[in-house]
């Protein structure tokens, strides 16, 4: 799961070289052995060291406070995206889509690895969506769709459909 | 072609592309075709007209070169437009208007802008394309007029009625909600990528939300101010436009202001009469000066009978004052030495000049490299880049000098010039204006008569050389020893791309 993400991510950030990674534990923490010095463990440390490797290092935010957004969010999906029982992904979508209310991207005011990677994070549960919960997380499936068509973001993931018009007219609350 | 080079006449360079290629014919041609097929022009216009905002930001999107002619001798409002040379280009006499270098004209902002853009941002396939031109039509049928009845006299170019301006608001509203129902699914006006939809209509949206969509008025439309402020802060908006504040506090009508404008157009005040009627604007204390004149205007005033819009909007600018105020006057005539670099040759005539006529006290050479090299990519972002910081400088034209230069190939290349400003100090901290791209680079006070201040402001104005002194050097010999491509790039006396000046 996250070795195929590191792959879209590759590609995505315009990586020709493709890498080759391992997993640790059970969990299947992604591992990338480093030619020259200690391996980069762990989805967060190893994205972040290909947008460095690809030179976009924009994609890490651009100004301080937009660095430590950034970073915020990416660690909010390790810690609670990922491995969240299902019972709680409503709780999820209810706080993203809360936060996304006044925003288009995650950190800042541009497209940054955050969008990224939350979007092959979230994908599995926007996936499962009904119509009717599309709308009442309104805010978040708009971001979604954004993400999903952003130039080369999308990769292994199936497209998923978003209705611009309501069909349920108080989906809102 | 009398008429261009009149007003071009303060532009230190104008350059071509065949010229640059002429110059430079080991470039890889591919750079150069990118450059043949961009629009390249001046625009016209006054300072700060939201409406060449529309194709300044245009430009950003596309790369389009585009020389903003807003201030004398480029420009000078009221004048040049009214004279017969502009007047034979663009009947209408209006700005912005737009001269490209190969002649082609244009008036309409809106015109301006579409020509300016790429397919991407005018909407690829005919569907896009007709809901781009359907806003944009949009922003000038429902937004600019109530827009403008509300926020001139806050500006001080408008008399206040109330009744307009109530009404104005109503109308407005109306405009808002329609646009926040369509951004509640929605990340952009067109499709899921910034048009010039959106630069159309956040340019029409930018006056209120700078003077008076106050967070009470806006709070039922989030999906506008969230769509508003996710645009002005691209950085291609904000490259044209700064940071963009959004209004407090509803502004109220400025009555001193209006009253320092007014009067060139006011009949003879009668003085006897002093009301204090219902279309009385708010708590100004200065508004006792010009009751008199206000029982003139009882009905809601259209904005063609008091004052043209943009003779007022020019009226309003705060007269900046100059930032070099201070210094004593110099006997080194930049613009002088402008012209000689502009059209006679450069180590011959210009170099001499400059040489002979550089008054150390009045002028400091500073070098500049800019800091973050690893995260240039494409050769023709870093020239706007550069450009953008050229034009956001603008009003340090009369001030400064600068040739920069940016060497290298795609993703592996740096900048740095060499700048002359008036005064011993940097210049940037004089304006709020200038503070946006200073601090990317690095700046190095030149002691006038060192060997290495006279060499670097020979290769730099004439761009060629080994360019030992800067790190620039160093840059290249690194990469020179560690890749092929600037090995290429150094051996072919640099590929230099793009040559711009200040
Ligand atoms: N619809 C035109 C309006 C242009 C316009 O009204 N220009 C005014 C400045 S805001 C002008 O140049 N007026 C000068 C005059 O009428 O002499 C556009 O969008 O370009």
């Amino acid at each position: 799961m996250a070795l195929r993400e590191l792959s879209s991510l590759e590609k995505c950030l315009g990586l020709k070289k493709p890498n080759k990674y391992g997993t640790q534990g059970e969990r299947k923490v992604p591992v990338l052995q480093n030619n020259n010095g200690a391996p980069l463990v762990g989805l967060v440390t190893i994205a972040s060291h290909l947008v460095h490797e690809a030179k976009k290092t924009v994609l890490l935010g651009n100004s301080a406070e937009e660095r430590a957004v950034v970073q915020q969010w990416l660690e909010y999906r390790i810690a609670r995206v990922d491995n969240c029982p299902k019972d709680e992904l409503k709780v999820i979508l209810k706080e993203l889509n809360h936060y996304l209310e006044d925003k288009v991207y995650i950190a800042g005011n541009v497209f940054t690895l955050a969008d990224i990677l939350m979007y092959y994070g979230i994908h599995r549960i926007v996936v499962e969506l009904a119509i009717q919960e599309k709308e009442r997380y309104l805010n978040v499936t708009r971001w979604f769709d954004h993400i999903q068509h952003y130039p080369g973001v999308r990769h292994h993931l199936p497209p998923v459909v978003v209705l611009r018009n309501r069909v349920y007219p108080s989906g809102h609350h | 072609m009398t008429t261009h080079s009149a007003f071009s006449a303060h532009f230190s360079r104008v350059f071509s592309a065949t010229q640059c290629a002429k110059r430079h014919s080991h470039a890889p041609p591919f750079l150069l075709s990118l450059v043949l097929k961009m629009a390249a022009g001046t625009l016209y216009t006054y300072p700060e007209n939201w409406r060449a905002f529309k194709a300044q930001i245009a430009a950003q999107y596309s790369g389009a070169r585009l020389k903003i002619a807003s201030t004398s001798p480029a420009f000078t409002f009221g004048q040049t437009n009214r004279s017969p040379a502009f007047l034979s280009n663009f009947p209408l006499g209006k700005v912005p208007a737009y001269q490209g270098d190969d002649g082609f004209c244009l008036f309409e902002s809106n015109a301006i802008a579409h020509y300016l853009s790429n397919d991407a941002i005018r909407g690829s396939t005919p569907q896009a394309a007709a809901r781009v031109l359907q806003w944009v039509s949009f922003a000038d049928s429902e937004i600019i007029p109530p827009a403008s009845a509300w926020v001139f006299p806050t500006l001080g170019i408008m008399q206040f009625n109330k009744q307009a301006t109530e009404q104005a608001k109503e109308e407005l509203k109306r405009v808002l909600a329609v646009l926040n129902q369509h951004l509640n699914t929605r990340t952009f006006l067109v499709g899921e990528r910034i048009s010039l939809a959106d630069i159309t209509v956040a340019c029409s949206l930018l006056w209120p939300y700078k003077q008076v969509l106050e967070p009470s008025f806006r709070q039922p439309y989030p999906n506008v101010t969230r769509w508003f402020v996710t645009c002005v802060n691209q950085p291609q908006f904000k490259a044209v436009l700064g940071e963009v504040k959004l209004c407090e506090k509803m502004a109220q009508f400025d009555a001193k202001k209006f009253a320092e404008i007014q009067p060139k157009k006011e009949a003879p005040a009668k003085k006897e009469k002093v009301s204090k009627e219902g279309g009385k604007p708010q708590q100004q204390p200065q508004q006792q000066e010009k009751k008199e004149k206000k029982k003139e205007d009882k009905k809601p005033v259209p904005a063609e009978e008091e004052m043209d819009e943009c003779e007022a909007a020019l009226a309003a600018e705060p007269k900046t004052k100059d930032p070099f105020a201070h210094l004593p006057k110099s006997s080194f005539v930049l613009d002088e030495f402008k012209r000689k670099y502009s059209n006679e040759d450069t180590l011959n005539v210009a170099l001499p000049y400059f040489n002979d006529n550089f008054d150390r006290e009045g002028f400091s050479i500073w070098y500049a490299e800019y800091r973050f090299p690893e995260e240039l990519t494409m050769a023709f972002m870093s020239c706007n880049l550069i450009t953008g910081m050229f034009q956001r400088l603008d009003k340090l034209r009369k001030n400064a000098f600068a040739s920069v230069i940016l060497f290298g190939v795609n993703n592996d290349s740096c900048i740095s010039g060499i700048w002359v400003f008036r005064g011993q100090d940097l210049a940037f901290p004089l304006s709020d204006d200038w503070q946006i791209d200073y601090e990317s680079y690095t700046w190095r006070k030149l002691a006038v008569d060192s060997e290495e201040c006279k060499t670097m402001v020979k290769e730099y104005f004439a761009w060629e050389g080994e360019f030992k002194h800067s790190l620039t050097y160093m840059f290249l010999r690194e990469n020179a020893k560690t890749g092929i491509r600037m090995h290429v790039a150094a051996e072919e006396g640099l590929h230099i791309f793009p040559p711009a000046e200040l």
